[in-house]
């Protein structure tokens, strides 16, 4: 993660007239103000960092200025000229381009196909035509990708790659990132870092969304930080002390998310993985007891996923691979309890941990149905008591049972599905990335209730977030490509120091 | 550009449910009305005549009654598999089932009294309704056969069997020529409750109500079918056994469509001919989508289609209007009430300036 | 079997496959711009009044085979305003469009029972027409049946080697990215949706103005069911519809000679033989891809932005 380039002689074009101005943006959600009279200038040939937690506003202000949302108050000027984005398309056509955490590629059709949607030379099509412009567009950029490749078969990083070319293609004056490293390895990180100084020295405009501060410090040439909803500064990098004094102003505090850890008791196993291969996966050897916390780490697409499936439940490992709670796979899956046994917090709060459309008491049940059987009947009035204990104790606002899970938001949903999900008192909790999409105070919260958690489980945290697994864990399991590539106590600083040379796949010789 | 635009509500729009159904009813019932002057027929005629055919005649409005038991049962059946996004449109079919079922038993056993007799004919009617539906419910769980086709082409088999059989084996042979089974004994029909004229499916039909709302209320398989219809995905989360509820749901779906083919057959026809099927199974579709899949709204909603129909079937006698014109009018209710249902996550509002 | 007879069997097939050809491509077209239209029975019932009524009081063929896409397209708006328009269940929609569709063919066509209207009759190609067997199974028919030769490969041409068709394949697998684009996912699947429902339509019009001349109830006998089953069969890919189209032609030609020459079986059961082989062909395509290939946004609807 320290293994981030300097920045080099990257001389930023002289003082231009800005191509887009954000004067007094306001949005809001029902009752929540995500942007509040917002007011920026964005440049030609420079590098604009937008920085600032969780929740702050920044997806939020940018889907504005990429034409996906409306204002409700406020207005976007365009070279000058107030103009008004009725849709991406509008955004577009004048010359504004946002490249998605989540793609928006299509993955049964080429690279040259999906960089030129919209962009066709002509009425007909030739595939060995379209492929010819979309690699030459590439080596213009210096980025390596081959035309005629079907996109699913891409990775991560490839993708991206994708992405930054349908904007170039496009002629797009302003890209707009959001948090695009969550995917990419160290290496690849580099690589998109020189691709945008490469597009900011041809004239580009550049606005790069994260709440990483290694990374806004390595990059921009101005960072903008949103607190709340509003702008709480615009600086320059040389201008920045620390990265606590930029932190300080990002949240507010003095502190960098830190969590105070002391070493809980280490008991009996509860989980053993045992030369696990097959579904995606090679040779996956762990162990997990109750009272300590395992974090899987790694750039996300390299195993993570099948690995947690197949611990949950969700796929099928091979025979005698997986054992939990001493019981081989198989049979402990035939008829699991509900009290005592495995907890799957997923990443997908709302699709999979939830029902969006059934409030909290039906939401509860879901996991914990069994303990609240009556031989075949269901007891629905203690049901309904024991959820508004919950909603009470864990504070999940609005303070309603009745509420429908969509009508949460992110930290109160993943404190609704922490809440049930401890109610069954497991012995081993799977935890995937855990805190994303939540503000800091939310964050701290989850992390408590895992690092409380010990008491009770052995708990395996899938995150992304190098930070998380470092502040939380008593282990640290390194994926790539489907192996684990290094496991080690996370008091070992020289294994921590290579995390990031193992998250590429560079292992000792 | 308008000035309005799409607007997610915050919650859902409380009653708005039952506005749209109101709404849509008045809309398609003005176009069909109006349509009748495509035919050249008076359309201000035929909204008296509809009026004067339901709820301007007693004798209307109890025909309705009766006819709104069948449809109520396949629609508590087709509501029971939609809970769980499983698509059966195979009620016709199922209900073409049942009552070949309880024929068999009837025309087999005819020296039975009518409280073993009945029983009978209700088992073998459950038992065959659900087995057709479970049919497509077993191709979808082993195969992945889309059941939306796989059920409604067992629609057409099911009234070409029922054909076959009356045609063939169990006609009567005293019928000159038409089309129908002997008379049931007197054992195998459902009488009428004391001096009334409503016969004993009703009270099948107010067993099975509340057996289908205490069942989604109270029972742990009943929560369990709910949450399944998130989607095989959730349900291995949850642990669900989704094969079993998929089967399971299908099962109890067919049954009573085959329980509503009984009760007709039985109470109303007291013999098996074709024309039972009077596209009850459809009606039933229309009916659960409008009462969005809850048993007190079905209720309300059978008997308002069955009044249609009615209305539809006085229409034919004073204006010689086929009575396909009732299709027409389910057809459009359905469309209006989809379309109207937007209005339950979205609202207009005005763009800012 | 008498060879003349088999080739009259194969001729006849062609002709019985035309308007499921038709209409299975009219589908395809819908879904591959993600738009499962369920009311495929519906729409040709009434694109075959539509067509029938045009000609029989226009006097025309080729003026009652442009109303019969025009119902058929008509029809399909509906369903596309209500579902993409609306949001409405995509699946109960065309469920309604069927009921509402066959209505209206009986409603408006029960006093035309019987009556007959000008049509498309067989014409032999020059040349083509004289070839050994191929000429008498294929180039003996009509010219509708001439211009569906065309269809599958316009349809691929279309998709694969247009502008728009790259469009529509994009809309059907991700809405998002097409919008992303800059382009209008909205009105890329009413147009898809509409002119899938004008070929639809042409399929309907074909069974009243060539495969038989007369009006009589019940003339879609559920084809655009098979239609329905038969893009499932096809992998979504026009070739494949050919076959699927032709088999199930020949199928119902097979069952209308069998009973016309008077068998043992009863008419009931030949009649389910199109229905289950529906099923059969359902699982077998199951069997072997599990509806691979359909299109990833398919029966989706999208929802509109903040």
């Amino acid at each position: 993660m320290d293994q981030l380039p300097a920045r080099p002689e990257h001389l930023a074009l002289p003082d231009a007239e800005p191509v887009v101005a954000l004067r007094g943006l306001t949005k809001r959600f029902g009752k929540v103000l995500a942007n509040d009279s917002i007011t920026l200038e964005i440049r030609p040939g420079r590098i604009k960092a937008l920085l600032g937690e969780n929740g702050a506003g920044k997806s939020t202000l940018m889907g504005m200025l990429a034409g996906r949302l409306a204002p409700d108050a406020g207005r976007i000027e365009v070279d000058g000229r107030k103009t008004r984005f009725a849709s991406a398309r509008e955004a577009i056509a004048a010359g504004i381009g946002m490249v998605y955490q989540h793609f928006m590629l299509v993955d049964a059709m080429s690279v040259a196909e999906n960089v030129l949607l919209g962009q066709e030379p002509g009425f007909l099509l030739s595939p060995r035509d379209m492929e010819r412009r979309v690699a030459e567009l590439a080596v213009r950029y210096r980025l390596e990708i081959d035309p005629a490749a079907r996109v699913g078969d891409l990775s991560m990083g490839e993708k991206q790659l994708v992405e930054i070319l349908k904007l170039l293609a496009r002629d797009s004056r302003v890209l707009i990132f959001d948090e695009p490293t969550a995917v990419l390895t160290p290496a690849e990180t580099f690589r998109l870092f020189e691709a945008l100084w490469s597009m900011t020295s041809q004239g580009k405009a550049v606005v790069f969304i994260s709440h990483k501060l290694e990374e806004v410090l390595a990059v921009a040439d101005e960072i903008a930080v949103l607190r709340a909803g509003k702008v709480e500064a615009e600086l320059r990098p040389e201008e920045i002390g620390s990265k606590a004094d930029l932190a300080r102003i990002m949240i507010g505090k003095d502190v960098l998310l830190e969590v105070d850890r002391t070493a809980a008791e280490v008991r009996e196993q509860v989980l053993e993985i045992r030369n696990l291969t097959g579904l995606g996966l090679a040779d996956i050897n762990l162990t997990l007891q109750r009272g300590e916390i395992l974090a899987v780490v790694g750039v996300a697409g390299n195993g993570q996923k099948p690995l947690v499936e197949a611990v949950c439940g969700l796929t099928r490992p091979p025979r005698d691979t997986i054992f939990i709670l001493g019981k081989p796979w198989r049979e402990y899956y035939a008829d699991p309890d509900w009290k005592h046994t495995l907890s799957y917090i997923p990443e997908d709060r709302l699709g999979l941990a939830t029902m969006r459309n059934k409030n909290l008491v039906d939401n509860m049940l879901l996991t914990t149905r069994k303990g609240f059987r009556k031989g075949p009947l269901l007891r629905t009035g203690q049901a309904e008591a024991k959820t508004r204990a919950l909603v009470k104790r864990f504070d999940i606002k609005p303070g309603r049972v009745r509420v429908l899970a969509w009508q949460l938001s992110g930290g109160n949903l993943q404190k609704a599905v922490l809440a049930r999900e401890l109610f069954r008192e497991p012995r081993l909790i799977v935890a995937e990335q855990p805190t994303q999409g939540l503000d800091v105070a939310a964050t701290e919260e989850v992390w408590r209730r895992l690092l409380d958690a010990r008491d009770m489980a052995g708990i395996l945290l899938v995150t992304g977030d190098l930070n998380e697994a470092l502040q939380l864990a008593d282990r640290v399991a390194v994926m790539y490509r489907g192996r684990v590539v290094a496991q080690f106590p996370v008091t070992d600083q020289e294994q921590v120091d290579r995390i990031g040379l193992y998250m590429a796949g560079v292992t000792e010789s | 550009m308008p000035a309005l635009r799409v607007i997610k509500r915050d919650e859902p729009w409380k009653g708005g449910a039952l506005v749209i159904v109101l709404g849509a009813l008045a809309f398609s019932l003005g176009a069909g009305i109006l349509m009748l002057a495509a035919q050249g027929k008076s359309p201000l005629q035929g909204a008296v005549v509809l009026w004067q055919g339901t709820f301007g005649n007693v004798f209307a409005l109890e025909d309705a009654l009766r006819k709104s038991v069948p449809i109520f049962l396949c629609s508590l059946g087709v509501a029971v598999a939609f809970r769980m996004q499983v698509w059966n449109i195979g009620a016709e079919g199922q209900f073409a089932l049942g009552a070949i079922g309880a024929t068999w038993a009837a025309l087999s056993f005819p020296g039975l009294p009518a409280f073993l007799l009945l029983p009978l004919m209700f088992l073998a009617a459950l038992v065959a309704g659900g087995l057709w539906a479970l049919v497509p419910a077993w191709l979808r769980l082993r195969l992945k056969v889309n059941e939306i086709i796989t059920t409604l082409m067992l629609n057409y088999i099911a009234i070409l069997l029922l054909d076959f059989l009356v045609f063939g084996v169990w006609k009567d042979p005293t019928s000159f020529g038409f089309p129908m089974t002997p008379e049931f004994p007197r054992a195998a029909l459902l009488g009428p409750i004391g001096g009334t004229r409503l016969h004993w499916g009703f009270a099948v039909c107010l067993a099975a109500g509340a057996g289908f709302w205490a069942f989604f209320r109270f029972t742990l398989l009943g929560y369990e079918l709910k949450a399944g219809g998130e989607g095989a995905r959730v349900a291995r989360y949850a642990g669900l056994p989704y094969g079993f509820l998929v089967g399971f749901v299908m099962t109890v779906s067919g049954a009573l469509a085959g329980l509503a083919g009984c009760v007709e057959t039985s109470a109303v026809l007291g013999r098996l001919q074709p024309s039972l099927m009077a596209g009850y199974g459809y009606t039933a579709i229309v009916v659960a989508w409008l009462a969005r899949l809850e048993p007190l709204p079905i209720a309300l909603a059978s008997f308002l289609l069955a009044v249609l129909r009615v209305g539809v079937e006085n229409l034919q006698l004073e204006m010689q209007i086929p009575a396909a014109y009732g299709s027409i009018m389910e057809g459009l209710i359905l469309l209006s009430v989809l379309a109207g249902q937007f209005f339950l996550t979205y609202r207009l509002g005005r763009r800012e300036g | 079997m008498d060879w003349d007879i088999l080739v009259a069997l194969l001729a006849a097939a062609v002709q019985s496959g035309t308007p499921i050809l038709y209409a299975t491509l009219g589908e395809m077209l819908s879904e591959k711009g993600g738009v499962l239209n369920l009311g495929v029975e519906g729409m040709m019932s009434v694109a075959a009044l539509a067509a029938f009524l045009t000609a029989h009081l226009t006097g025309s063929a080729w003026l009652g085979l442009a109303a019969g896409g025009a119902a058929g397209a008509c029809l399909a708006l509906l369903h596309a305003v209500v579902c993409i328009g609306f949001l409405g269940n995509q699946v109960v929609s065309g469920l309604a469009l069927t009921i509402l569709g066959l209505g209206l063919t009986h409603f408006f066509g029960t006093p035309f029972i019987g009556l007959a209207a000008p049509g498309f009759s067989k014409f032999s190609l020059p040349l083509l027409g004289s070839l050994p067997v191929l000429g008498d199974i294929l180039f003996r028919q009509d010219a509708l049946v001439y211009l569906s030769y065309l269809l599958p490969a316009g349809f691929w041409f279309f998709l694969q080697r247009t502008r728009p068709g790259l469009a529509v394949r994009a809309v059907g697998e991700m809405p998002a990215a097409v919008a992303a684009a800059g382009l209008h996912p909205l009105r890329l699947r009413f147009f898809t949706a509409v002119a899938g429902g004008g070929l639809v339509g042409l399929g309907g019009a074909y069974l009243s103005l060539a495969y038989t001349h007369l009006w009589t109830n019940g003339l879609s006998a559920g084809r655009g069911w098979i239609a329905v089953a038969l893009v499932i069969f096809a992998f979504w890919k026009p070739g494949r519809a050919v076959i699927g189209a032709y088999l199930f032609g020949g199928v119902m030609a097979f069952q209308l000679r069998l009973q016309a020459t008077g068998t043992n079986l009863p008419s009931s059961l030949l009649l389910m033989l199109p229905y289950a082989l529906t099923v059969l062909v359902l699982v077998f395509s199951a069997w072997r891809g599990r509806a691979a290939g359909a299109p990833a946004a398919l029966g989706v609807n999208i929802e509109p932005e903040g």
